[in-house]
C-alpha cells in the first residue's frame, strides 16, 4: 500500500508541476480574438512556441508513467482515488509559486480531499 | 470571469470527458493487467517495461487520456472552472464502478466515503473565490 501510495504521490507531483508550467505559458499568451478569421493558428503558433508549455508536457509524460506503475500494481479503484491527491499538490504549488490566493473554501476543500484519500488509504 | 451558464452541450462534454477518462483509465489497467506482473520488482522491471510498451491497450488509453486532456482544455475555455470541476469529478464515481463490473474488484463502505469526502471537497475547493479581477495570476 504504501509503495502505491508514494508512486500515485509522485506520479501527482510530476503531474502538478506540468500543470503548473502549462498555467505559466497561457499566463505568457497574448490576447487573441479568436473570433477573427484566421485567429486560431496565431492563436496555435504562439501556445506551441512557449517552452513552458513544452516542459509542462514532459513533467506530465514523466507523471504518466510514474502512474502506470501504480496502476499497475494496485485496484483501479484504490489507485484512481488517489489521485485526487493532485488537488492537493496543485493548491500548494499554485499558492508557493504562481502566488495565488487560499481561501476558507479551499482550504475546506482540501481537507476533506486529504479526509478521503486517508479512508481510501485505510479501506480493504 | 467566463459567463457561468452551463448549457446542455457544454454539460454533455464534460460527461463525454468523464466517461473518456473512464474509458481511459480502464484500457491502461487492463493492458497492464494482461502482463501478469503485480508487483513490479528491480528483477522484472525489464518484462515489465516490454510487456507494457507493447501492450496495445495500454497505448490506447493513453491515446484517449490524451485527447480528453484537449477537451479539458475546450471545456475550460467555454465555462468557469468552478463549474466544470464539480461535473468533471464525476469519474470519481464511474471510475469505481467500472472497477466492479469490469476488474471484479471490491469496495468496501470506508473506501465509498473515501470517495464521498473527495468529491465533496472537490466541489469546495472549485466554489473558493476567484482571483480578484485587479489582475492577479489565475485571471484571464
Amino acid at each position: 500500500m504504501i509503495n502505491i501510495l508514494l508512486l500515485v504521490l509522485l506520479a501527482e507531483i510530476l503531474t502538478a508541476a506540468g500543470q503548473i508550467f502549462l498555467k505559466t505559458a497561457a499566463n505568457d499568451l497574448e490576447s487573441h480574438d479568436l473570433k477573427r478569421i484566421g485567429a486560431h493558428v496565431n492563436f496555435l503558433l504562439d501556445v506551441f512556441s512557449k517552452p513552458a508549455l513544452w516542459t509542462g508536457f514532459a513533467f506530465m509524460s514523466l507523471g504518466l508513467v510514474a502512474w502506470l506503475f501504480a496502476l499497475a500494481q494496485g485496484d483501479l479503484s484504490l489507485v484512481f482515488s488517489l489521485g485526487s491527491s493532485q488537488y492537493v499538490i496543485i493548491l500548494f504549488l499554485a499558492h508557493f509559486i504562481l502566488g495565488e490566493k487560499i481561501d476558507r473554501m479551499k482550504v475546506l476543500g482540501t481537507f476533506l480531499v486529504v479526509l478521503g484519500i486517508t479512508f481510501i488509504a485505510m479501506s480493504h | 470571469m467566463k459567463i457561468g451558464h452551463l448549457t446542455l452541450k457544454v454539460f454533455a462534454l464534460i460527461i463525454l470527458n468523464d466517461l473518456g477518462d473512464t474509458i481511459a483509465q480502464a484500457l491502461m489497467k487492463k493492458g497492464l493487467a494482461l502482463t501478469g506482473i503485480t508487483q513490479v520488482t528491480m528483477s522484472n522491471l525489464a518484462e515489465f517495461v516490454s510487456k507494457g510498451v507493447s501492450s496495445p491497450l495500454l497505448w490506447l488509453g493513453i491515446l484517449i487520456y490524451a485527447l480528453n486532456f484537449f477537451v479539458w482544455i475546450v471545456i475550460l475555455y467555454k465555462i468557469d472552472i468552478s463549474i466544470a470541476m464539480p461535473v468533471g469529478s464525476f469519474c470519481y464515481i464511474f471510475v469505481p464502478i467500472t472497477a466492479i463490473v469490469f476488474f471484479h474488484e471490491r469496495i468496501d463502505p470506508l473506501r465509498w466515503l473515501g470517495i464521498i469526502c473527495i468529491l465533496l471537497g472537490v466541489h469546495f475547493v472549485s466554489q473558493s473565490k476567484p482571483p480578484d479581477p485587479s489582475g492577479g495570476p489565475g485571471c484571464d
